[in-house]
């Protein structure tokens, strides 16, 4: 309100002197009646509580100009028709004819002509998981299909596809019953997103959008916080039993503070003389349960100074197995 | 890949108003050619009639900030450059960065600890060799 100040007060001043001036010209040409000083610190008061509103119900909102402004933002190319289903939810659907039922039209005025996402959700969902399992395959080939698992849960779950989709703007152009989205509407529809890409552009382009904005959500991240695992020591001798290595001793390496409160064990794994791995810990129990960690971590080259991801052209074997697999 | 973070924006002006003539002259000439270069950006044009707010040029972000710029008594030109920044703004606040650098690899080899450099308790400590 400070910005335009100036303006409304020099309108109000014309309008008190075109006022006492012309009595006789024509009412029309007057501009709107402004509202009075003393309503106005209520008036903003009532702006400021008012419940947060769709942006699709605030002015200026074009939806074809949006949608067409999202595929170009995202730098693909899709067919419009796709991308419209994919932001249809069948909350939204429900929601709709319910509210036409109630407003009292027919039968056939009720039935909206709106396709669900639902299907290109579930194809998508399958075509992201699948190609997120053979990347993972194919950058980490000692990691186990448990661990691949893990890892392509986390990356579809609710609160990180839901994150990808706020950031996305996907939240003003879904089409649902509640406001603002909840996570696994958001989510839905991201996957549908996805479905719409890969029926438009084919599974290269797909899996290269895939890549692109779920891939980046690992960095900083550790193995073990994503894939929960309870003994890691019995997960390590299975590990080594599998390439004929002998069992691991575990051997204080470094201790410091052992009659203090705060004690640190550095606790070795060796295997036949030589070292595996080092972990540290509070107790020796919990030195030597993460320095399984460590050495898992070794084993299936998860470590954080592993060669960054490869965001370089997709390899084209990838692509024929993708389309073999998908059909 | 890169997204453009502006979402839309929004340029509320009077056609009578004195200072919102460069907007005016912004949406005859530019505003076309802007919007071609850009599109991913949506822009919308909303002239309200009769005296009323001074012209603004509201930009929204991904991110959801809403950053409102008055365009008053400004040429064509220096609206096209105004909106030009905003476009390839981020959403972030802008607050004073408190340093001017940041790393996300704070060190190469290992933070040291006070045990880096220490031989374990496993090192058995043989009679020095002499030379032969």
């Amino acid at each position: 309100l400070l910005l335009r100040a100036a303006r409304p007060l020099l309108a109000g001043a014309g309008r008190g002197t075109g006022l006492g001036t012309g009595l006789g010209t024509a009412l029309s040409t007057a501009p709107p009646r402004e509202k009075k000083r003393w309503l106005r610190a209520y008036l903003e008061l009532q702006r400021l509580q008012a419940p947060p509103q769709r942006r699709s119900e605030k002015p200026n909102w074009d939806y074809h100009a949006e949608i067409q402004a999202f595929s170009h933002r995202v730098q693909e190319n899709f067919s419009l028709d796709l991308l419209k289903t994919a932001f249809v939810n069948p909350c939204y659907i429900e929601s709709e004819e319910a509210r036409r039922r109630q407003l009292g039209l027919d039968k056939e005025a009720v039935a909206l002509q709106l396709q669900d996402n639902a299907g290109l959700a579930e194809r998508g969902l399958r075509f992201a998981r699948a190609y997120l399992a053979q990347c993972f395959e194919g950058a980490y080939p000692e990691l186990p299909a448990k661990g691949i698992e893990a890892l392509v849960n986390f990356l579809t779950s609710q609160e990180l596809v839901s994150y990808v989709a706020q950031n996305l703007s996907i939240q003003d152009l879904t089409l649902c019953r509640d406001f603002p989205a909840p996570p696994d509407v958001l989510q839905r529809t991201f996957l549908a997103v996805i479905g719409a890409l890969l029926e438009s552009s084919g599974p290269e382009r797909a899996g290269i959008f895939v890549r692109d904005f779920f891939i980046p959500q690992l960095i900083g991240k550790d193995l073990f916080e994503i894939w929960e695992v309870v003994n890691p020591m019995g997960l390590l001798l299975e590990e080594l039993t599998k390439r004929n290595i002998s069992a691991p001793e575990p051997r204080i390496t470094r201790q410091l503070g052992v009659s203090t409160v705060l004690p640190v064990y550095f606790v070795g794994l060796y295997c036949d003389k030589k070292i595996l791995a080092e972990g540290p810990g509070e107790t020796l129990l919990a030195a030597e349960e993460e320095a399984a960690r460590v050495a898992l971590r070794k084993l299936y080259g998860y470590t954080e100074n592993r060669r960054p991801w490869d965001y370089s052209k997709p390899k084209q074997g990838l692509a024929a197995e993708k389309a073999i697999s998908s059909n | 890949r890169y997204v453009r973070q502006l979402q839309r924006l929004q340029l509320l002006f009077s056609p009578t108003a004195a200072d919102a003539r460069g907007a005016r002259q912004f949406v005859e000439e530019a505003a076309q050619d802007f919007a071609r270069q850009h599109p991913d950006v949506v822009l919308y044009v909303s002239p309200h009639s009769g005296p009323g707010p001074a012209p603004v040029l509201r930009a929204e972000y991904l991110n959801g900030t809403v950053r409102e710029e008055l365009i008053a008594s400004k040429t064509s030109e220096e609206i096209v450059q105004l909106a030009t920044k905003l476009a390839n703004q981020s959403g972030l606040d802008i607050v004073r960065i408190r340093k001017p650098f940041h790393t996300d690899n704070p060190s190469v080899q290992g933070q040291w600890h006070p045990l880096t450099n220490k031989p374990s308790i496993l090192t058995i400590q043989g009679p020095r060799l002499q030379p032969q």
